[in-house]
C-alpha cells in the first residue's frame, strides 16, 4: 500500500525518557477510516507514542507523515491543526462550565463574544453519531460516561480526522462500553481514523479492524484482527505463551469472619459514600467487589481498615465490634486485618524509604526501646523478597525504584506476614504486566487455601468471574447485591453496577448481606449497636 | 534551536567533584576580574581568604575563634532545619527562631546573670532559648496539621516579625527595656554580665568554647536520631507520604508538631550560644544562618556527616572573606558578602548540572505548508 493511502504513519520514531527507552524505533501506520488497536501491558509505551502524536511532547528521533507528506508536531497546537484530537484517560475538563461551554472555550474560530448557537452546534454533532449529551448540562454533574462523551465530542468539533481514544473503557461499565463502540463505528463510517488504546484483549476483538502491538517500548507486529486469535495476541503482547486461567479453589465453607452491617460512610466532600452497606466474609472465600469506580469502594475499604470515620453502623469481627477503633487498636487488640490500599505508593508503602523498612512499616513500635530493630527488619525482608520471588537488587533498595508487580508483592508480603484472617486487596493487579497479575492471584489464592477471608475490589469483571466465589455489586455506596461468581454474567454484572438491576431484597427471608449463621444473635446485634452508640457520645 | 532539561539516573561522584572544583573555579574567576578591577591583586586576597588570614597573624587563635564562631550556629542551624526539611516542612523559619532564642537568653541574662553562678545561667539561657523558640515552631506546626496552613508563609513572617521585636528592642530607649546601656544616651544593646557569657577550654592563645563540642555533639545525637530511633524513622515515613504514615496507624500530628518544635529548639539554641559567645545580642546576631541553613541542608542533600563538612566549608568561605576583606582598603564587609554569593551561586549552578543535563531537541525540517500558517497558528 502506498504511503498516501495512509492517514498517518510514523517511522523511526524513538523516545527516551533519562535513560528510559519509552519507545524504540516504532513504525506504525493507521488506514483511512479504520479502527485501529494499540495493545500491549503497562509501561510498554502506548500512551508515550500517543502522546507524541498529540504533541504534548516531541520525538526525540523518527518522523511523522500523514497523507504521504511529512509533518511535524510539537504543540498539541500543531496536532489540532492537522486534525488528529485525543481523549485523555484523565479528562481535561472544566468542571464548572457546561457541555457546550468547555467545547466553545477550546475553539479556534469561536471568536471573543459567547455566541448562542453554541449549544445548537453540539446537539447536531451528537445526533450525528449517536451520542447522548444535552449541551446545557454542567460537566460537574455529568457521570463518568458523559463526560468521556463530551471530550470526544470536542474533538469533533475541533475537526479531528483521526481520534485516539487511551483507554476509553476503563470507567465504563459493560453497557456504556457498548454505546462507547457503537459511537465508534459511526465515526469510522463517516470517515474518520481511530486509534483506541486498551488492553483488554475482548474489547480489541470486539472493535478493531486491526491490532499494532507493543511490548516494553518497541513495535512487534500489526495482525488483521479476523484473523487472530486471543491466545496469539497474548503472546505478541507478552513474548511468550501463557495459560489465561485463573484457579478457583474449593474450600470448606466456615462460620462468618467479618460481618458489616448497615455501614454508612462519608466521602471526604461530605456526601454519603457508602450508603447502609451490609456483607460478610467467610475465611477461606475470595468476595469480590464490583462497581464502577468511585461507587464507593475506596470508602469502604478505608472504614473497616479503620482508616475512615464511619456514621453509623456495625463492623464485627470474630465478635467483636470494630466501629469506633482507629488503625492503631485495630491491630493493637489483636485483630489481624491487612488493607491494601488502591494508590499502592502513595498510601501502602513509602517510596523512598528501603524494602527493609517498608516492611516495618506496621509494626516497628512493637518492639521495645527507642531504636528500629534494623534486625529484624532485614530478616524479614530477605523472607518475604525470597518467599514471594521480588526482584529486587537488595532489601535496601528504595521500593520505588521497584517495578509495579514488584512493590505490589512487597506490600503484599507485608501484609500476608502479619498472618491475617481478613484481607482487603484493592486493585492488586492495577498497572501490573500480566505474568505479575497471575503471580498476585495466586498469592490471594494461597491466602484463601489457608482460610483467610478475603475482600477483593477489583475492575476486571472477568478476572473476578473467574476467581472470586461471590461478587458483590456497588452502585452510588448501595449493595446492589451479592451473587455466586460462577453463576453470573457479565451483563448481569453491569445492569447491577449501574443500578438498573438490585437482587437485595429479591427473597424475603434472607436480604442480601446479612448472613444466616451470623456470630451474633440478633438481640447480640441490636446491643451492639447500643454500645457503639454510647461510645460516641 | 532548543533545549530541554533531563534528569540524570546516575550521578558518578568523580562527576560531581569535577562539577564542584569547576563550579569554584568560575567563582574564583569572577571574583578575580571583579577584584583587578578595584586593583588588588587576586592573588594575594585570595591566598589570604583561604589560609582565613592565619599567615603572619600574630594571634592565630583568634582568626580561629572567629571562624568558630561562624561555624557552631550555622552547624547547629543547618542540622535543625534537615530535621524539618526531612519530613518536607519547609521551616525557613530559622532567622525567626534564631532571634526570639537569643532575645529569650538575653533575658535570662540580664535577668539572672548577675545572682547565679555562671554554668546555671548560661544552662537557663540555653533551656529559655530552646523553648522559645521551639514554642514558635510548635504554633506553625500545629497551625499546619490543624488547618492546612502554608508552612512556608507562616515561618517566613516569623522572620520579619522576630526581626522587629529584636530592632524594637535594640532602638527604644525607655526605662522598662533593659536590654540596653543605662550609661548611653543613644541605644546600644547592653552586655551580658560576666557569668553569662560563654566559657571554654584556654589553650595558650586560644580559647576552646564550650559551645564547639556541644555542636558536634548535638550533629552526632541528631545522625543518630534521625538514623536509628523510632522518631527519626516516623520523620521518614510523613516525609515520604502523609497518608502512608496515617495508613501505618501513625499520628501525624504528633509527630509533625514534636520534631518542628525540636527543629525550631535547635536553632533557638543556636541562638542562645551565640548571644553567649558575644556577650551580647544585635539586631544581626543571626548572620543570616536561617537562610544560609537551608543551602547548607540541601547541598548535603540532608545528609548529617555532609552537613557538617559544607557548613564548615561555608564558614571558611565566610571567614576566609571577612579577614582578608579586611587587610585592603578599597573594599569592606560588603564585599566579603558578595564573594560568598559568588560561590553559592556557582556552587548550586554545579550542583545543577550534576543532576541535569541539557539536551538538544531534535526538530526535523520545518515543512513548507506549516511555515505558512504556523503565524496564525501561533495566537494563543
Amino acid at each position: 500500500m502506498a504511503a498516501a493511502d495512509y492517514a498517518i504513519e510514523l517511522r523511526g520514531i524513538s523516545k527516551n525518557f533519562g535513560s528510559v527507552a519509552a519507545n524504540k524505533n516504532i513504525n506504525l501506520n493507521l488506514r483511512r477510516g479504520e479502527i485501529l488497536a494499540l495493545l500491549g501491558e503497562n509501561g510498554s509505551g502506548k500512551t508515550t507514542l500517543m502522546n507524541m502524536l498529540s504533541g504534548i511532547y516531541p520525538p526525540d528521533s523518527g518522523s511523522v507523515f500523514m497523507d504521504g507528506k511529512q509533518v511535524v508536531i510539537n504543540s498539541p497546537d500543531d496536532a489540532r491543526r492537522l486534525g488528529i484530537g485525543m481523549v485523555h484517560q484523565h479528562f481535561k475538563l472544566v468542571d464548572r462550565f457546561t457541555a457546550a461551554d468547555n467545547v466553545w472555550m477550546g475553539k479556534k474560530d469561536s471568536g471573543f463574544l459567547l455566541k448562542k448557537d453554541r449549544n445548537k452546534e453540539i446537539e447536531a454533532i451528537a445526533a450525528e453519531f449517536g451520542f447522548e449529551l444535552e449541551p446545557t448540562k454542567i460537566v460537574a454533574n455529568m457521570s463518568v460516561s458523559e463526560k468521556q462523551t463530551l471530550e470526544i465530542i470536542k474533538v469533533l468539533c475541533y475537526g479531528a480526522k483521526i481520534i485516539i481514544l487511551d483507554e476509553p473503557t476503563a470507567v465504563l461499565t459493560v453497557q456504556e462500553t457498548k454505546k462507547l463502540f457503537d459511537v465508534c463505528r459511526k465515526m469510522k463510517e463517516s470517515g474518520h481514523s481511530i486509534i483506541i488504546i486498551t488492553h483488554k484483549l475482548n474489547e480489541v476483538m470486539e472493535i478493531s479492524d486491526r491490532v499494532a502491538v507493543l511490548r516494553k517500548g518497541e513495535y512487534i507486529d500489526t495482525v488483521e484482527t479476523d484473523k487472530v486469535t486471543k491466545m496469539k495476541l497474548t503472546e505478541l503482547m507478552v513474548g511468550r505463551k501463557i495459560e489465561l486461567n485463573i484457579d478457583r479453589p474449593h474450600m470448606e465453607k466456615t462460620k462468618p469472619l467479618l460481618e458489616v452491617r448497615d455501614l454508612c460512610v462519608d466521602s471526604d466532600e461530605g456526601t454519603t459514600a457508602v450508603d447502609n452497606m451490609s456483607f460478610y466474609i467467610r475465611g477461606g472465600e475470595i468476595l469480590g467487589v464490583a462497581g464502577i469506580a468511585g461507587s464507593g469502594q475506596k470508602e469502604l475499604c478505608e472504614a473497616v481498615a479503620g482508616l475512615r470515620k464511619i456514621k453509623s453502623g456495625k463492623i464485627v469481627h470474630k465478635g467483636r465490634n470494630l466501629v469506633g477503633m482507629n488503625a492503631k487498636r485495630i491491630s493493637a487488640a489483636g485483630i489481624a486485618m491487612s488493607f491494601i490500599p488502591e494508590d499502592r505508593l502513595g498510601m501502602g508503602l513509602a517510596p523512598s524509604l528501603s524494602v527493609a523498612d517498608n516492611v516495618i512499616l506496621k509494626d516497628y513500635s512493637d518492639t521495645k526501646g527507642l531504636m528500629v530493630d534494623r534486625k529484624r527488619a532485614r530478616s524479614q525482608a530477605e523472607s518475604i523478597v525470597k518467599m514471594l520471588n521480588i526482584a529486587t537488587p537488595s532489601i535496601d533498595t528504595p521500593v520505588r525504584r521497584l517495578s509495579g508487580g514488584n512493590v505490589q508483592k512487597v506490600l503484599l508480603g507485608r501484609e500476608i506476614k502479619s498472618d491475617p484472617d481478613v484481607l482487603i486487596t484493592a486493585y492488586p493487579v492495577r498497572g501490573l504486566d500480566i505474568n505479575s497479575s497471575y503471580t498476585i492471584y495466586d498469592i490471594i489464592n494461597e491466602q484463601k487455601k489457608k482460610g483467610v477471608g478475603v475482600l477483593f475490589i477489583g475492575e476486571d469483571l472477568d478476572v473476578m468471574m473467574a476467581l472470586c466465589d461471590k461478587i458483590m455489586v456497588m452502585c452510588h455506596g448501595r449493595l446492589q447485591g451479592v451473587v455466586h461468581a460462577n453463576k453470573v454474567t457479565k451483563e448481569e454484572l453491569g445492569l447491577m453496577m449501574t443500578g438498573a438491576v438490585s437482587l437485595v431484597n429479591v427473597k424475603a427471608d434472607s436480604p442480601a448481606g446479612i448472613a444466616r449463621d451470623s456470630a451474633f444473635t440478633e438481640e447480640e446485634w441490636e446491643e451492639a449497636s447500643d454500645m457503639s452508640e454510647g461510645e460516641d457520645k | 534551536m532548543r533545549f530541554h532539561l533531563v534528569r540524570r539516573s546516575e550521578v558518578r561522584l568523580i562527576r560531581k567533584i569535577c562539577l564542584y572544583l569547576a563550579g569554584i573555579a568560575v567563582s574564583f574567576i569572577i571574583g578575580g576580574i571583579i577584584l583587578s578591577s578595584l586593583g588588588i591583586n587576586p592573588l594575594s586576597y585570595y591566598r589570604d581568604m583561604i589560609t582565613i588570614g592565619l599567615i603572619g597573624n600574630r594571634y592565630p587563635g583568634k582568626s580561629v575563634e572567629g571562624l568558630l564562631k561562624l561555624f557552631v550556629p550555622l552547624l547547629i542551624t543547618s542540622l535543625a532545619l534537615a530535621l524539618a526539611f526531612k519530613m518536607r516542612f519547609w521551616n525557613i523559619g530559622g532567622e525567626g527562631e534564631f532571634i526570639a532564642g537569643a532575645i529569650l537568653a538575653a533575658v535570662v541574662a540580664f535577668k539572672l546573670g548577675d545572682s547565679l553562678p555562671g554554668p546555671v545561667v548560661v544552662l537557663l539561657m540555653c533551656i529559655a532559648a530552646s523553648v522559645s523558640a521551639g514554642v514558635i515552631g510548635l504554633v506553625t506546626a500545629h497551625l499546619k496539621v490543624r488547618f492546612n496552613t502554608n508552612e512556608t508563609l507562616m515561618t517566613l513572617m516569623i522572620n520579619y516579625i522576630m526581626l522587629y521585636v529584636i530592632k524594637y528592642l535594640g532602638e527604644t530607649k525607655a526605662d522598662w527595656n533593659f536590654f540596653l546601656r543605662e550609661d548611653s544616651e543613644r541605644p546600644i544593646f547592653a552586655k551580658f554580665p560576666e557569668n553569662a557569657i560563654m566559657d571554654g577550654i584556654e589553650i595558650g592563645n586560644f580559647k576552646l568554647l564550650y559551645t564547639v563540642p556541644a555542636a558536634i555533639l548535638i550533629a552526632v545525637l541528631v545522625y543518630f536520631y534521625l538514623k536509628s530511633t523510632k522518631q527519626g524513622y516516623e520523620i521518614s515515613v510523613v516525609g515520604d507520604s502523609v497518608n502512608t504514615a496515617k495508613y501505618a496507624g501513625m499520628n501525624v500530628y504528633k509527630i509533625t508538631v514534636r520534631t518542628i518544635f525540636l527543629s525550631a529548639a535547635l536553632i533557638g539554641l543556636a541562638g542562645a550560644f551565640t548571644a553567649s559567645a558575644s556577650g551580647t545580642i544585635s539586631t544581626d546576631i543571626t548572620n543570616n544562618v536561617g537562610w544560609t541553613g537551608v543551602i547548607v541542608a540541601w547541598l548535603s542533600k540532608l545528609s548529617v556527616p555532609v552537613i557538617g563538612i559544607v557548613s564548615l566549608l561555608i564558614s571558611v568561605l565566610q571567614y576566609g572573606c571577612q579577614a582578608a576583606s579586611a587587610s585592603y582598603s578599597q573594599i569592606d564587609h560588603n564585599f566579603a558578602d558578595l564573594m560568598q554569593g559568588i560561590f553559592l551561586f556557582s556552587i548550586l549552578a554545579a550542583d545543577f548540572f550534576a543532576n541535569f543535563r541539557l539536551v538538544r531537541v531534535h526538530t526535523a525540517k520545518t515543512e513548507p505548508s506549516k511555515a505558512s500558517d504556523g503565524g496564525s497558528g501561533k495566537d494563543v
